[in-house]
This record gives C-alpha cells, sequence and structure tokens, in this order.
C-alpha cells in the first residue's frame, strides 16, 4: 500500500540542523519588534504571608517605566487559572483543586509568586523599577515537610481547606491482605525522591503583540502547548480564537515545565501588550526560573511487598505522600504516574495502592520528565533488590521470574492511567530485553570474575540492573495537514511544538516514504497556531506516536489523491502507479513519469470546470486519535565504582536496551535515551533542590544546583528492541522520557552493590555525594 | 543560620555596654551601615547597605528592638531588616563578661531567618559574610573604646 | 556614574566595525543580541555557569554574559554567525558539518556557546582525546544530548579537517 521505504529506520540527519548550528534559529527572546517594551516580576520573597499592600508608586514615576500593575489593577482579568488536567475518575477519589492566580493579592504561597508586574522601556529600567517597590507582608508560618504539612493544628496553605490535603486516591486490585497472609516473605522500606528542576538551558520568555487595525494579537511563547494557549488566551481576553495566533518558534528544552499552562506570566504580557498598544516582551531569567517555573518531584513512600519463596511477586502496597507545591493546577498526572509505573514490566496480581498529595509552600509541581514514573520505578525496584537480598536470589533472576510474558498482551492492570482509561499494556516482550542488556553490560563475566577480582584489589565497583516500562503514546488526538506544492516540495503542519526532538525531520521522513519524496524537500511546521490549530502539544512521550501517525494518515490522503489523478492522467489503473523521486508513473515506464509538483498544478486549474466532489490541489489534513496510550519497556545497566573516603561515584558504563516499538529514527531515538539518562544521573546524584523550613530555596542558581557536565555523564551504550504498537498504523511508542526514569533506581542499586557489605541502603534520591559520605558513615563504613 | 562567637574588648564592662548602646557609634562601626537613630524606647531603625558574594551591594530597611536589658551583662536584639534582594529576620543574645585583667569578653548567639535573593544565591558566602560583618564591627567598637578610654571618656 | 550615561564603545564583530554608545552596565550578551540584531548568541543563566553565551574576544573564549558591552571597546569579537558567513543556506564550518552529522544538537540552545567554545580549544589542541574533549566541554551545559554525540562529533571533525588543529 505504501511506497518503497527509503527513510523511516534509517539514520537520517536533521533538516533543522543548519539553522540551529549558524546561529539563525528563531527562539522567543529573538524577537524583535518596534516599540517593544519589556517586563520584570516583583516576586514574593515569602513563602506564605498576607499580603498587606504593595506600593509601587515610586515605580510608576521612575523614567522609562511604562506602567506597574498590581492585583486590583487587572479588573476582572484577575482570576485563578484554569484547572488543566481533571483527575481520573477514580471511584473515592478526592480532590481540591487550587490554581494559581496572576498576580497574588491576599496572600503568597510560594517563595517567588509575583506580585506586581512593571512594563518599561527596558528590562534594565524594569529590574530597577523593581527596587522602588514595597511589599508590606505579614510573614505566616511555613510548610514544607510533608509529613508536618499534614500534622493537625498545622499552618494552611489554602485557609478554605481543612487541612493541607490537596488529593486522597486509593487504587486497587485484587487482595492484597490475602496475598499478604500467605506471603513466605514481605519486605518493608520507606522511600524517598526529592525535587528537581528541569533546568532546560533556555527559560521561559513571553512575546506578545496587539495588531489594532488587523484586530490581531500574536504571541511568541516557549510553549510545549501552543493550541491551548491560543484558545485560552481567545478565551480570558474576549477574542475570536482565529484573532490570535500563538508561535512556538524553536524552543530551547522543554523536558514538561513548558507545557505547564497559563502561568501568570503568559497571561499577564499579552494583556498587558493589548492594554498598551505597544508589544511586550517578558524574558525570564535563571533566578526566576528556580522560583517561577514547575518542578517535580517530591515524594515519601512507605511500600511493601509480599513475596512466595521463589521471589514471585504475590502484591505490592504502597501508600505515599506527594508534594504538590503552592497550588494544583496540573491535577494529579504526576502521582498517578507514580501509582500506575510502579507495576512495572511485572506481573503484579495484587495491589494496593493509596496516596495523599500534600499542599506545601514550594513551586508548583508538574511533569518534569519522566512525570512521576521514576518514584513507581524506585520503589519496585528497590522492593525487588532487598527482596532478593532477602531471599538470596540474584538481583536479575527475581525479576526474570516476575517480568510479564508476550501471551499475557495486551495486559490489563485494571487501574486508572493518566489519560482517565484503564492502564491496559499495549505489547511487550519483556525477557529479551533483559537477556540483551545482560549481553551488553557482560553481566555474568562482571558478577563472577571482574568484580570479585577487583574487590580482593580493595576497590569498590558494583553493577545494577533495573526494569521498567514506560506510558506513552497516549491521546487525545493530534492532526496534521499535508500539502504536495507546484515546486514539487512538500509542506506538512502539525499543531504539536517542537523542543529539540527533531519533528522537522522524523514527520519528514514519515511523509517522505509516503509520497516518494527526497526527505529534504519536505518542509515541516511545528509550534504555529495559523498553520494548524488543532491539537494539545508536546508531552508523555507522544509526538511521534501521535502527531506521527496523523502526517502518515495525511500523507495516505494525499497519496490517493495523486493516484486519482494521475491514474486519469496518465490512463492507467492505480494499482499499475507507483511514487517514487518526487514523481509518478507507470510502473516499469520510465518515461510516464509526471513530477507531483505538476500533478499539484493540474489540480488547481485556474481555468475550466472540475469533476464534481474533487477538492483542489494535493491536500489533505488528517487526525490520530489512539485508543489509548501504548506502554513501552527496557532495561538499563550500570557499573559503578565508589571511593568511600571521598564518596565520589564514577559511573563506568552505562547501558540502555529500550522497546519504543517502530523506530523511525535510531539516531535521534538514541539522542533521546542519552539526554534522557544525563537528565536521570544528574537526578540521582548530583541535582536538589534544598529548601530551609522557611520554604526558602537556598541553591536558586546553576553555581549550588549541580546539573550534570560533560565529565559527569559517562557514555551510553544503546540498543533497541523494536515490538510494534498495535495502536497505531506505525506501530510506534515514545521514548522521550524513557532515559530519565529507571536511572536513580539503577544508581542506587549499584551503589549499594559497590558498598555491598557496609550494610548501607540507599532509599533516597538524590544521593549528593555529601549525603553518601554521611550514610557511608553512618552504615559503619567498612566493607567486609 | 546561626552566627555565634565571643570577642574580646580591651576595656571595662560598662563602657562597652554603653558602646552597645550608643547608635552614633554604632553607625559608624557596623560595615554597611549608612543611618541608624533611635526610634523609641529600646528601638532603633536605619538603613544598611549589604552585599553577599553575587548579589550586588543593596540597600537593607532596618528596625531593631532591644529587650531582656540586664545591665551591663546582657541583653536581646530583635532584628527585622527588609530589602530588594532579600529580608532578614531574627535574634541576637549579647553576653558580656568583666575579665579579671579589666578587659570584657562579649559572646554572642543570633539565629537568623534569611529570605530572597540573598537566601537563594549567596547560601554558601552567608556565614562568612555574616562572621566578617560582625568581626569588623566588633574591631571597630573596639578600636572606638580604646580611643575613648585614652580620651578619658568612655560612656 | 549615574546609571543611564551613555560611553561610547568601538568593536569589530565578525569582521564588521559597529560604533555605538551605550549604557556601562549593558552586558556585552545584550548589546550583541539586541543592539546588534546577533541572536545566535544565547543566555542560559547571567552567572557565567552554563557557557550558552561562549564568544571568542580576540580569539579566545569568554561568557559574554559576565563582560560589558564597553569592556570591547577596541577589540574583535566572533560569535557563531562569524563561524558560516553565509548563514543556514550556505557552507558550514566543518565544526558545524560535524555536529549536524553525529546528531550532536537537540535543541539547539546551547550549541552556539558549545561551538564557540570548541574552535578556540580545537585550535590549540590538536587531535584531543575523549577526556579533553570532555573537559573542554565542562563548562558548557546541555540538558538534552547527555553530550555523547558532542564529543563523537569533536572527534569526526578532527578526523575529517586537519584545518581545525591549525
Amino acid at each position: 500500500m505504501t511506497g518503497p521505504r527509503r527513510y523511516v529506520g534509517e539514520r537520517v540527519r536533521r533538516n533543522e540542523d543548519a539553522r540551529l548550528l549558524t546561529g539563525r534559529a528563531l527562539f522567543v527572546d529573538d524577537v524583535r519588534l518596534e516599540g517593544m517594551l519589556h517586563v520584570a516580576f516583583l516576586r514574593s520573597q515569602h513563602a506564605h504571608a498576607r499580603v498587606k499592600g504593595v506600593d509601587v508608586a515610586a515605580a510608576r514615576r521612575r523614567p522609562g517605566v511604562v506602567a506597574v500593575y498590581t492585583a486590583g489593577d487587572l479588573g476582572d482579568f484577575w482570576r485563578p487559572g484554569p484547572l488543566l488536567v481533571p483527575p481520573p475518575p477514580i471511584p473515592g477519589l478526592l480532590f481540591n483543586s487550587c490554581t494559581q492566580v496572576p498576580l497574588a493579592k491576599d496572600k503568597v504561597r510560594h517563595a517567588g509568586e509575583p506580585l506586581a508586574m512593571v512594563v518599561a522601556e527596558s528590562r534594565y529600567v524594569a529590574e530597577d523599577a523593581l527596587e522602588d517597590m514595597t511589599v508590606d507582608v505579614e510573614p505566616l508560618p511555613v510548610v514544607v515537610d510533608l509529613e508536618a504539612a499534614l500534622a493537625p493544628g498545622a499552618p494552611l496553605v489554602h485557609e478554605h481547606l481543612p487541612s493541607n490535603v490537596a488529593a486522597h486516591v486509593v487504587q486497587r486490585k485484587g487482595d492484597y491482605e490475602r496475598a499478604r497472609s500467605g506471603a513466605h516473605a514481605v519486605i518493608k522500606r520507606r522511600l524517598r525522591y526529592d525535587r528537581g528542576a528541569a533546568a532546560a538551558i533556555e527559560n521561559r520568555a513571553v512575546v506578545a503583540q496587539w495588531d489594532p487595525r488587523a484586530e490581531e494579537l500574536t504571541v511568541w511563547d516557549t510553549t510545549q502547548a501552543p493550541i491551548p494557549i491560543r484558545n485560552g488566551l481567545a478565551g480570558l481576553l474576549g477574542l475570536l480564537e482565529s484573532q490570535v495566533r500563538v508561535v512556538a518558534p524553536f524552543v530551547g528544552g522543554g523536558f514538561g515545565p513548558k507545557i505547564m499552562m497559563f502561568y501568570p506570566e503568559e497571561l499577564l504580557v499579552p494583556w498587558a501588550a493589548m492594554r498598551l498598544g505597544r508589544p511586550v516582551k517578558w524574558s525570564e531569567d535563571r533566578q526566576e526560573n528556580f522560583y517561577a517555573t514547575t518542578q517535580e518531584r517530591g515524594q515519601i513512600h512507605d511500600a511493601e511487598i509480599a513475596l512466595a519463596r521463589d521471589g514471585r511477586i504475590l502484591g505490592v502496597r504502597d501508600r505515599f505522600l506527594h508534594d504538590a507545591g503552592a497550588y494544583d493546577p496540573y491535577g494529579l498526572t504526576v502521582p498517578i504516574n507514580s501509582q500506575c509505573t510502579l507495576l512495572g514490566p511485572y506481573d503484579i496480581a495484587n495491589y494496593d495502592s493509596e496516596f495523599t498529595a500534600v499542599f506545601t509552600n514550594k513551586t508548583i509541581v508538574t511533569p518534569v520528565r519522566g512525570a512521576g514514573r521514576q518514584h513507581g520505578v524506585f520503589v519496585i525496584e528497590r522492593l525487588l533488590d532487598y527482596a532478593a537480598r532477602q531471599l538470596g536470589l540474584d538481583r536479575v533472576e527475581i525479576r526474570r521470574r516476575n517480568l510479564l510474558r508476550p501471551e499475557q498482551f495486551p495486559h490489563n492492570h485494571e487501574i486508572l492511567f493518566q489519560d482517565s482509561a484503564p492502564l491496559v499494556y499495549d505489547s511487550g516482550n519483556y525477557e529479551p530485553a533483559l537477556d540483551e542488556a545482560l549481553r551488553i553490560v557482560d553481566y555474568e563475566r562482571f558478577v563472577r570474575e571482574e568484580q570479585p577480582r577487583l574487590r580482593a584489589a580493595g576497590r569498590h565497583v558494583g553493577i545494577g540492573v533495573v526494569c521498567y516500562v514506560e506510558g506513552t503514546g497516549i491521546g487525545p488526538y493530534e492532526g496534521a495537514r499535508v500539502t504536495v506544492e507546484p515546486s514539487g516540495r512538500v509542506r506538512v503542519a502539525t499543531g504539536v511544538g517542537t523542543q529539540g526532538q527533531g519533528h522537522f525531520t522524523v514527520f519528514a521522513q514519515i511523509v517522505a516514504d509516503v509520497l516518494g519524496v527526497d526527505v529534504e524537500q519536505v518542509h515541516v511546521i511545528t509550534g504555529d497556531t495559523r498553520e494548524f490549530h488543532w491539537g494539545t502539544g508536546t508531552f508523555a512521550s507522544r509526538g511521534a506516536v501521535v502527531a506521527g501517525s496523523a502526517c502518515h494518515a495525511a500523507a495516505v490522503a494525499v497519496r490517493e489523491k495523486i493516484l486519482d489523478l494521475a491514474s486519469h492522467l496518465l490512463e492507467a489503473p492505480k494499482h499499475d502507479l507507483e511514487l517514487a523521486d518526487g514523481s509518478v508513473g507507470v510502473r516499469g515506464a520510465p518515461d510516464s513519469a509526471v513530477g507531483l509538483g505538476e500533478i499539484a498544478r493540474r489540480a488547481n486549474p485556474l481555468r475550466g470546470a472540475v469533476r464534481p466532489g474533487t477538492e483542489p490541489g494535493l491536500e489533505a489534513t488528517a487526525y490520530f486519535g489512539p485508543e489509548r496510550g501504548s506502554t513501552a519497556n527496557g532495561v538499563h545497566a550500570a557499573i559503578v565504582e565508589v571511593d568511600p573516603e571521598t564518596a565520589l561515584v564514577e559511573v563506568t558504563r552505562y547501558v540502555v536496551v529500550h522497546d519504543s516499538g517502530r523506530v523511525l529514527n535510531p539516531l535521534l531515538v538514541d539522542g533521546q535515551i542519552h539526554g534522557g539518562v544525563a537528565h536521570g544521573i544528574g537526578n540521582a546524584f548530583y541535582e536538589q533542590l534544598v529548601y530551609d523550613e522557611n520554604g526558602q530555596l537556598l541553591n536558586a542558581s546553576f553555581m549550588d544546583y549541580l546539573l550534570p557536565t560533560a565529565t559527569d555523564v559517562p557514555p551510553v551504550e544503546t540498543a533497541h528492541s523494536e515490538t510494534p504498537s498495535p495502536l497505531n498504523p506505525l506501530g510506534v511508542k515514545g521514548v522521550g522520557e524513557a532515559g530519565a526514569i529507571p536511572a536513580g533506581a539503577a544508581f542506587a542499586q549499584a551503589v549499594e552493590d559497590a558498598l555491598a557489605g557496609s550494610g548501607l541502603e540507599i532509599t533516597e534520591i538524590p544521593l549528593s555525594p555529601n549525603r553518601l559520605f554521611e550514610l557511608i558513615a553512618q552504615a559503619g563504613g567498612k566493607r567486609a | 543560620m546561626i552566627v555565634e562567637g565571643t570577642f574580646t574588648f580591651a576595656g571595662p564592662r560598662e563602657a562597652v555596654w554603653d558602646l552597645l548602646q550608643n547608635p552614633d557609634v554604632l553607625v559608624k562601626a557596623l560595615p554597611g551601615a549608612k543611618r541608624l537613630v533611635r526610634s523609641g524606647e529600646d528601638r532603633y531603625e536605619g538603613v544598611m547597605r549589604v552585599g553577599v558574594g553575587p548579589v550586588t551591594a543593596a540597600e537593607f530597611a532596618v528596625a531593631v528592638a532591644v529587650r531582656d536589658k540586664v545591665p551591663p551583662q546582657r541583653y536581646a536584639l530583635d532584628v527585622d531588616s527588609k530589602g530588594a534582594v532579600g529580608f532578614t529576620r531574627g535574634t541576637a543574645r549579647v553576653e558580656l563578661e568583666a575579665l579579671a585583667d579589666g578587659r570584657t569578653r562579649l559572646k554572642y548567639t543570633a539565629e537568623l531567618q534569611v529570605g530572597g535573593k540573598i537566601a537563594g544565591l549567596g547560601q554558601r558566602l552567608l556565614d562568612q559574610v555574616a562572621k566578617l560583618m560582625t568581626r569588623q564591627g566588633l574591631e571597630a567598637l573596639n578600636q572606638e573604646l580604646r580611643t575613648r578610654l585614652a580620651r578619658g571618656s568612655a560612656g | 556614574m549615574p546609571v543611564n550615561q551613555q560611553l561610547p564603545v568601538d568593536l569589530t564583530v565578525n569582521g564588521v566595525r559597529h560604533h555605538r554608545t551605550v549604557e556601562p552596565r549593558l552586558l556585552l550578551s545584550d548589546f550583541l543580541r539586541h543592539e546588534l540584531g546577533l541572536t545566535g548568541t544565547h543566555v542560559g543563566c547571567e552567572h557565567g555557569v552554563c557557557g550558552a553565551c561562549t564568544v571568542l574576544l580576540d580569539g579566545e573564549a569568554v561568557r559574554s554574559c559576565l563582560m560589558f558591552a564597553i569592556q570591547t571597546d577596541g577589540h574583535e569579537i566572533t560569535t557563531v554567525e562569524g563561524l558560516a558567513p553565509d548563514g543556514a543556506g550556505g557552507a558550514l564550518h566543518p565544526l558545524q558539518a560535524a555536529f549536524r552529522e553525529a546528531h550532536a544538537l537537540q535543541c539547539g540552545f546551547c550549541t552556539p556557546g558549545v561551538l564557540m567554545t570548541l574552535v578556540p580549544f580545537l585550535r590549540d589542541h590538536p587531535a584531543p582525546g575523549e577526556r579533553e574533549i570532555r573537559e573542554a566541554l565542562s563548562g558548557n551545559l546541555c540538558r538534552c544530548t547527555g553530550y555523547q554525540n558532542i564529543v563523537a562529533a569533536v572527534r569526526l571533525a578532527c578526523d575529517r579537517s586537519p584545518s581545525l588543529r591549525r
């Protein structure tokens, strides 16, 4: 049905690279408009306080300042933001929706919450004006610790609620109590996973311009979701959706926080542009990013696993607390992901999971690469490690015995996933991925020969092998329009945005294969609502799956039009025609070939009559909405060496075997895995957001929040399995978050193994060198 | 954060006590102090200019309340300072011990809450800056004490 | 000096002379991006850690977010736009071509800074090994690539282009 494959599956170099490499790619802060004004925000220094007044009179008088706004100046525009993701219909669910406001009015609930906005001739003057303002606040007691936040009498982040409980959710299947009563072993642990920042190298930025003659608002925004932003802004500003254009040009890394929507700045900059009649720009600086851009991932789990004597899991029970931050606009995506992903690639018949999401006086929590899946993986993998130790089983063997078998797919776990559908794994073949990882890392030889030899020489080396699944490719849908132009070049427009994933190339590959054209002749546009305005955005590892499938469907529809027309033109039946090299012709008769551009011209006559029912040109729009998400899986294996005196850890090997279904471009997939692993290593060992008991972030800069550098990230060896997904025509699954998800668990297992005999247990992430040092000392130091 | 230490003054306790209660002396001695006036019974207010590491020196409005006075032995200070780059709030306790040789040992303990930019950017340096400012201030006060004693007008 | 006083600055950027009057506190990164419209140099942190703002000052790598524009008076700056003067449609610098070949960039935001760090490094270090390359890159933060393909690109460029080692 489709033409000869040339690009899909190949390591095609990226179409977009020349612009990025030569510094000619447009990022939001590059936008320069005549008369543009600049914004700075006055942000709360206190994590929790009553606001008695903000005095901006002096700021208004500063030369160069055009306007200063506080909450009172916003009139009807001031209102809490929308609930972006209503929680899934889980029975008995309790959810308190408390969303952020554009400018704080009576109360501030986290350090960095905006109190006032200055618009001035330059950012420098705007920042000067911030110093002219004084804020009269009454500091309130702060809640930072999750358990303290739930203690009776704790200060309330939201005073209209009876407590700091943001949500309470229970999901169960089977009968854990019964499973436990028949268990040979029950392992219990408290496990902690703490907050980290996404820290994309590009901070957020918004530029807005209102054209009063065309009556159109144009907004450049570093968002991962331009279409919902456009629709939301139109609604809030009283405009038609078609009067608003949102452009997410090149975006310097998304990783999740750029799909948080309706941030205060995102609303206020367009509002100010309309009011002032001049373009307005706000660029976040790095320090603001630490307070004002969302983060993830504090959780405390009290988990237990019940096992049979042979290591088979009988059931798992998990109770956890989830740090929601000061507001919860993103619903329960993160903790539900944790809840679901804990089941992993394992056959777990009895599961009892309960979580309480807690409001704290810290920055809002929304998904960051992994979106809560890492916590689930950390818990189950650590429990299996401790179970293996107790039962005297090899760490790989205990996992192997519990993996779901190929005949068990599709596998329905019966609990609800973030897309509100039951958690069903579409396809998977887990054991071969495990075997492949073991083969590449040479597991047997390491454990039997190399490790004992190095240990005898006094070195502390260890290995970690962990398995995981990643729910990807969820709906609701995306769309694409494919057009063959008279020049023969092909244009593809889709609504998702791009933040480095290579959409300009991988979507081109898909379309190029269907139409038989050169991939460099396919021009892809993403993230511009004027080009395409139906869709949701780039998140949850779904771009290639959902938008890619839509591109495929649209290309197939265009192909049909080409064949229809060519069949008339060449007076040959459609099944005798083939598309190749940008032309269509009769198979076996190369002289018959007509360029697709010529077909496009003929499909759009300037004079004469057309057959009824035809559409002009060679263009089609198609949508794709999967029935549910598809489940990717993989295995990470890491070998580390620890210096017990300095607690420095060197990762000497890192292997990833990942199954994301059909691989569209191995170069890009590997890149996603490398980057994900680096992020995972960062979360595991270097990155920690340190809040003091007053909700003050103590390391709000790259000097003190340590991102891994080129000397910290090992080369990652990757291998791919391909178990196609039955849920989309391409058979693909997502891969964007795979590298990051299990890294913490792999790291913990490997470091514990390196220090085996010290009695050290690593039940927390991140694990800075300082903290590891403390843990080593506490465990009594020396290895046997 | 906790800032604590000791310092030995080259003079008797009563003289040291008087100096510590004198805003005109303190404003000259404290690094960065631009203004310090008595604003009520045992209350002072003023302006200080402080920078911490990467945070450029900026102005802070300072309010101080003195309490639990047991002259010339001890007192407590409640400090509340705020500026565009942050705030600090807390309590310091000061004790003066008369030494046999006529000198005075001062002991101080301060528990301070720090917030805003200086907390986020200057964390690694806050301790050092606080210690440095305190030591410089005390040394300047000690110098003033010596001058006064030499002039014969201690107090 | 009052902050809004202006001072003259005379400099050459990518071979072109510019004369402007600017505030003393205007950062070089802001000058290049907004005054001269050379937006290829990116700002990631403004405190000199991420390296995205790296440009060449008289041939040596500097962080433009840590300099004032007036400090460049009389000097020569090279930005990423200077590596491929004909832009995206023209010939790429061998390092840029190698980056594309090796998939050494994803979002591309840190890339100009990485390139400008590598240009003087490769000029001074012919045929560097993996460890040396990673150390040279350790002042440039990348959140997308995990650095692996950047290292591969450097080795590819060195293998292909003896001119880089000059």
